[in-house]
């Protein structure tokens, strides 16, 4: 008891002291950081589970790209569920001169299962009892903000005219995440026939939504498997709980990890802010120890305090938290249609537990000191403890840092990968940034006076620069190529574009209305791909076996093994695609059996298959097996339609099909597009300069909720500088001092000072710039197959604003340090 | 107490010049609630090229009085002037100025920056100046305090007497006017202090520089033209008899 109200009582006295704070600051903000995302998180985690009928449609949904035979929809109704289908489709709506690509959703009565459609016809909104009546749709305001609808307008999709009954507000089912970019349609399924939009080989998947009891799911189990193996893609409450889009969740996994770089980052400032804490503290320690302090209760007093000080911070940074997780819920809210619960109490649980962890992990070593102080230095000085090794604190932190991550990610692998991965970075920049200070050094004595001074004060205490640079080069690396992924990348990818690249999609154009079609097109435009007739068919046995024993593990799952893809047929190779291997279709090709194929490069690989594998595919009911006999390069950059697989000539003409093409309109000349659709109100056209900007503001979006949570990450980073500030105090007042006595003005030793903060900046810059850009290479060349590139403008950017950033903060953190007379800090002419 | 000069015989032209001047010097410290008196009503002046050596008792106020001579610290009450110019009109930035290449100093425990090595401690004084920096006059200073061939090394890497030969040869570089030494062998064992000792008066001597020397010790203070004793805030004339020699 004694010794928990000496270390309240040590605490309160100790908050005055920089140290103290500088450990405050940084275990606030760690707690912040993982709060912050840990109560967004948390909150989406929660909602999805919540409302996982809801946004699934049902209690268990089957899709097909084909209408569903009627012994499905009975075995459903069967077994007591309640069963109601839904066709989506993606077709132009039109109005007058105006037209938009829409997404379809043609329901029956009964729909929705779980919820309901919210909608705005004029009078505030309601809940809407039952679906449109007959040539009645319900759109989303967006749609009607293009078009310049209002509520009673007509509407043209394909060949049927409608009436605008309703704005949608908010429907229930939905895709989550960034899947839905064409604005809602939705539609009576009776008066879907009378479009003309469902053809053969037109986009149109067919969904089976069903409710009820779970036994009667369970009780389907078996038949489940059957439909599965048929093609059917079967969601189940049970086990597909919704999921985030696949945007959404990379950046959940973004966010995470970004907030433990901030743990990070703020755990070396608290190891760091430590040594200085354990230094003041030697003496009292060594006090205590000569009035009869036992080693536990020197233990017990500092653990104590410490404890006081974390617990303190995780409510401040947990205050934090909240506040951010709000502007992260506010940048993101777009993209999350879900009802959120209020913030849980799990991550502030967490929050707490991380920073006592960061505060065992980071400081525990360096506390040992203390507990180690002998009485003898009550009368000795100089008998200090020794500090803990180098080894020691950085396997303890590793270990703590490790167990961090692996609760955040929930992934041991991804955890002991990172942990080593990063152990190993660290020591490479570690090796750079030595040589880098060690060439500052010998440039320093050709720089004026102020600028030697700083390179030299920096260069020389190294340890301290060292952990400070590598922290900012990591932060300001980190933001460097956030930027880059948001700007650089998608204009790269568009200035790699030829000028005439196609920038329209047409699909769905039918056999029948194929040659006009072309010719209309021909009439507008002279640059425009071949036409490429498509049909849809799913691989159902690869060399006669189930698709998933014959691929690699990781392909297990792909989307090319589960759903249609898109097959075609030519005679000769498409121009943008090089033969890799094999040979290319003979005269006789289609009558040979099996019928040679000729598959992508990438689809190839990925799913592990070479030159005579045999793959069987299901279209229409029928199955076809052909052998692969080339193997083709293509080049998916060029935006003309490309094709996994092809198929000769005379084999595949017999089944239903669409033909595509891709053009280039000048101008994207809205009034020629709007003549076109009008005359073929069932093809569908892409604009792809609006889907390329779509994505740019997607990635801005996630960009920028990445961006909240690097200002935390910085902000680590400035505690670290705050901290090392701290530790170094004694020394640079001892500095300061000196040049003082030497004849130094204040101005110039704000200048020496100002340049070493300048040149901590400026170097933690070309490192990050190197990180950024090394890091740039490898997601260009690795990933997205574009030529890894120099960016000047990071080597500029980040050097001169690291220096700027880090000069004026480490002019303003040390500015006390300046306003002392040179006795008070140098303490320099003997003990009066 | 007024204890005016009469050296008259030094070898300097501007012999009579006045260094420093102190009239009537007051400094009081508040500890606590109690305000304490450290020197009181003290008077003093140097001229050019006196070596003035200042005793007292541990606690007696030495080194403030040498902070305040040296404009380190302010005085609660008093006139003092360096070179002729009054301290108290200067602020922190024009003391510092003022002290810019004309004043050495030498320091009990040495004051070495330990980022900088032993050459580059011996040219910071210069380097402030503005004057810009000589590296060969900081070799020739290592050279004259016998330590040329260690100017590389970091003051970690130095004994405690080499520090003191740096520091040394950091107070004389610029060829200042005066130099404050305060316990400049206090840190050292006796053989080395006194090689320390025979160091700073042959090159105090040899440059003609006027020297301010605090010290309890009386075998130093006695190789001073001068020696004052601080006692109960004032300074004292210490009559030759009383020397140890």
């Amino acid at each position: 008891m004694t010794m928990l109200r000496l270390s309240l009582v040590g605490v309160k006295r100790d908050l005055r002291a920089a140290d103290v704070r500088a450990l405050f600051v940084a275990l606030a903000l760690a707690v912040a950081a993982t709060t912050m995302i840990g109560f967004f998180l948390d909150r989406i985690d929660r909602a999805l589970e919540r409302q996982a009928g809801q946004l699934l449609g049902g209690d268990l949904v089957l899709v097909k790209g084909s209408p569903f035979e009627a012994e499905i929809r009975d075995r459903l109704t069967g077994t007591g569920l309640k069963v109601i289908e839904q066709v989506n489709t993606v077709s132009m709506a039109s109005h007058g001169d105006a037209f938009q690509l829409g997404s379809l959703k043609a329901v029956e009565p009964g729909y929705p299962l779980y919820g309901a459609v919210t909608l705005d016809r004029g009078q505030g909104h309601v809940a809407a009892s039952g679906i449109p009546p007959a040539n009645t749709v319900w759109i989303e305001p967006r749609l009607g903000q293009v078009l310049n609808l209002q509520l009673g307008d007509v509407l043209k999709l394909g060949q049927a005219r409608f009436t605008v009954g309703a704005w949608i507000v908010e429907e229930p089912e939905q895709n989550v995440g960034f899947a839905s970019f064409n604005p809602r349609i939705i539609l009576n399924r009776s008066d879907l026939e009378n479009t003309g939009l469902v053809q053969p080989g037109s986009r149109v998947t067919y969904r089976l939504l069903a409710k009820g009891p779970p036994a009667a799911i369970n009780a389907l189990d078996a038949q489940l498997e059957n439909w599965k193996n048929r093609g059917i893609r079967v969601m189940d409450v049970r086990e597909d709980s919704p999921r985030l889009g696949r945007a959404l969740e990379r950046s959940q996994q973004y966010l995470s990890l970004s907030g433990l770089a901030a743990v990070l980052l703020a755990g070396v400032a608290v190891a760091m802010a430590t040594r200085r804490y354990v230094d003041r503290h030697l003496n009292t320690a060594a006090l205590m120890r000569c009035f009869g302090s036992t080693q536990r209760q020197l233990t017990q007093l500092f653990v104590f305090q410490l404890a006081w000080l974390a617990l303190a911070a995780a409510a401040i940074g947990a205050v934090i938290g909240l506040i951010g997780q709000w502007a992260l819920l506010k940048l993101l809210v777009q993209f999350l249609p879900l009802e959120l619960p209020p913030p849980g109490l799990l991550p502030l649980l967490l929050g707490v537990l991380t920073a006592l962890a960061v505060l065992i992990g980071f400081a525990g070593p360096t506390l040992i000191r203390l507990k180690r102080v002998s009485a003898l230095k009550v009368l000795r000085r100089e008998l200090d403890p020794l500090p803990a090794a180098a080894w020691v604190v950085v396997a303890m932190a590793s270990l703590i840092f490790g167990a961090l991550l692996w609760l955040y990610s929930g992934d041991f692998k991804l955890s002991a990968g990172l942990l080593v991965g990063g152990l190993i970075a660290l020591a490479v920049l570690w090796y750079v940034a030595r040589i880098w200070l060690a060439g500052l050094l010998r440039v320093a004595r050709w720089l004026p006076l102020t600028w030697r001074l700083g390179a030299r004060q920096l260069a020389r205490r190294r340890q301290a620069s060292l952990g400070q640079i590598i922290a900012f080069a990591v932060t300001f690396a980190a933001m460097g190529l956030i930027a880059l992924v948001r700007g650089d990348l998608i204009s790269s990818w568009q200035e790699r574009l030829p000028p005439d690249a196609p920038n329209q999609f047409a699909i769905n154009i039918q056999p029948s209305e194929r040659d006009d079609f072309i010719r209309a097109l021909d009439g507008i435009t002279d640059q425009r791909s071949d036409v490429f007739p498509m049909v849809r068919g799913r691989i159902v046995a690869i060399n006669g076996q189930h698709p998933r024993d014959e691929v690699p593990v990781d392909a297990r799952n792909d989307g090319n093994l589960q759903r249609e893809i898109n097959l075609t047929w030519r005679a000769e190779m498409p121009q943008s695609n090089t033969l890799e291997e094999g040979e290319w279709f003979g005269r006789d090709s289609a009558t040979q059996a099996p019928v040679p194929l000729s598959v992508a490069d990438r689809f190839a690989e990925r799913l592990g298959l070479g030159i005579g594998d045999r793959l069987t595919f299901d279209i229409g009911g029928d199955e076809l097996t052909g052998q692969i006999a080339s193997v083709r390069k293509v080049d998916w950059e060029s935006f003309q339609p490309n094709f996994f697989v092809i198929f000769p000539p005379g084999v595949l003409e017999r089944y239903s099909h669409s033909f595509i093409t891709a053009f280039y309109l000048p101008g994207n000349d809205q009034r020629q597009l709007g003549s076109l659709v009008k005359r073929f109100p069932a093809v569908s056209l892409l604009d792809i300069d609006a889907i390329l900007s779509q994505v740019r503001d997607l990635l801005g979006q996630v960009a920028r909720a990445i961006e909240l949570v690097l200002v935390f990450v910085l902000l680590a980073g400035i505690s670290v500088l705050y901290a090392a500030l701290t530790a170094s105090r004694p020394a640079r007042a001892h500095e300061g001092a000196l040049l003082r006595v030497f004849g130094a003005g204040d101005k110039r030793l704000a200048r020496v000072q100002m340049s070493e903060f300048c040149l901590l900046g400026f170097s933690s810059g070309v490192l990050a710039a190197l990180l950024a850009d090394g890091a740039a290479a490898i997601l260009y060349a690795g990933w997205l197959d574009l030529d890894p590139r120099l960016h000047w403008l990071l080597w500029i950017v980040l050097p001169l604003g690291g220096a700027l950033l880090i000069g004026m903060i480490g002019h303003l953190l040390s500015r006390p340090l300046r306003k002392q007379a040179p006795m008070t800090s140098l303490n320099l002419l003997g003990e009066e | 107490m007024s204890t005016t000069s009469q050296a008259a015989d030094n070898t300097k032209a501007a012999a009579t010049a006045s260094v420093l001047m102190a009239r009537n010097l007051n400094k009081e410290v508040t500890s606590g609630e109690r305000i304490l008196t450290i020197l009181e009503g003290l008077s003093l002046d140097v001229v050019a090229g006196e070596s003035v050596a200042i005793l007292g008792s541990s606690g007696a106020g030495k080194s403030t009085l040498l902070s305040l001579l040296a404009g380190l610290d302010t005085p609660s009450g008093g006139e003092l002037e360096m070179f002729g110019q009054s301290l108290a009109a200067l602020d922190e930035d024009g003391r510092a100025r003022l002290r810019a290449g004309r004043v050495g100093f030498v320091f009990q425990n040495f004051q070495l920056l330990p980022t900088l090595t032993a050459l580059e401690n011996v040219l910071l004084p210069q380097e402030l100046t503005d004057s810009g920096m000589n590296s060969s006059r900081g070799r020739e200073w290592l050279e004259r305090v016998g330590l040329v061939e260690r100017m590389h090394h970091l003051p970690k890497q130095l004994s405690g007497g080499e520090q003191q030969r740096v520091a040394i040869a950091r107070a004389f570089v610029t060829e200042p006017d005066l130099v404050f030494a305060d316990e400049p062998t206090g840190n050292l064992d006796r053989d080395t202090g006194q090689r320390i000792a025979d160091l700073l008066f042959g090159l105090n001597r040899a440059s003609g520089t006027t020297l301010v020397l605090v010290t309890h010790d009386l075998t130093l203070a006695n190789r001073c033209d001068r020696q004052l004793t601080l006692e109960h805030g004032r300074l004292h004339e210490r009559q030759p008899t009383e020397a140890g020699l």
